[in-house]
């Protein structure tokens, strides 16, 4: 079975981008390379994807964006 | 299924706050790439702060006419350093803007910061740290669009300072 689930990232400046875990995950690296100058790494994004939504553990992965 | 992260955001140790200001005509606007919210961009180790928000101002806006650090404050568990970043008009496009208000400056007290610094006093001082170097640097004076110098003449001249 394909996974179809849906992923939302949003920046703290209020840019928010929905998707697949690919598409999001690649927006995210653009939008805080090109707007914040953060280099992100795609391991980093993907584990601020899924980390629980009211914790902190999005802290764990570098922020950006 | 659909997931939301806990959240996101610029970390680094040293952050830049960019403030983008124009000039309508009449009055100093505030802008940005997300509207007139303070832009913030991450500041790596061995970067220079003026040389990365003159490259990404560049890059998303288009070429700034002057980019000038204004402050520093201590904020969001990182050292702030506060720009005013001058465009032209025409680059605004579609971004949202603001006139820019008149504030009252967070004072600190004789060997303590303030306790609150709101970002419209931060603005403020950006402005009236403009004026002085409008009186203060040739460079400035001739650089700045035609308008700004009367409009700049109203705010109280100040050096670089810290805010907090």
């Amino acid at each position: 079975m394909s996974d179809k689930s849906t992923f939302t990232n949003r920046c703290a400046c209020g840019w928010e981008v929905s998707g697949s875990e690919d598409e999001v995950v690649d927006a995210t690296i653009e939008h805080g390379r090109r707007i914040h100058n953060m280099e992100a790494t795609r391991e980093q994004v993907v584990a601020a994807l899924h980390a629980p939504a009211s914790g902190n553990s999005a802290d764990e992965a570098r922020r950006a964006g | 299924m659909s997931r939301e992260p806990a959240g996101w955001d610029v970390d680094s140790p040293v952050q830049a706050e960019v403030f983008v200001v124009w000039h309508d005509g009449n009055r100093l606007q505030l802008t940005g790439p997300d509207g007139p919210q303070p832009w913030i961009l991450q500041l790596g180790m061995t970067e220079h702060p003026v040389e990365v928000v003159d490259r990404i101002v560049r890059d998303v806006i288009g070429p700034p006419i002057l980019v000038h650090s204004t402050s520093w404050r201590r904020d969001r568990d990182a050292v702030i350093l506060s720009f005013v970043v001058v465009i032209d008009r025409l680059l605004v496009g579609e971004m949202a803007s603001v006139p820019i208000a008149r504030a009252e400056l967070a004072r600190s007290e004789a060997t303590v910061a303030p306790r609150e610094i709101a970002t419209n006093a931060v603005v403020e001082h950006g402005l009236r740290h403009l004026a002085w170097l409008a009186k203060d640097d040739p460079v400035v004076a001739a650089e700045l669009p035609r308008g700004w110098l009367p409009l700049l003449a109203e705010y109280v001249p100040e050096p670089f300072r810290n805010l907090g």
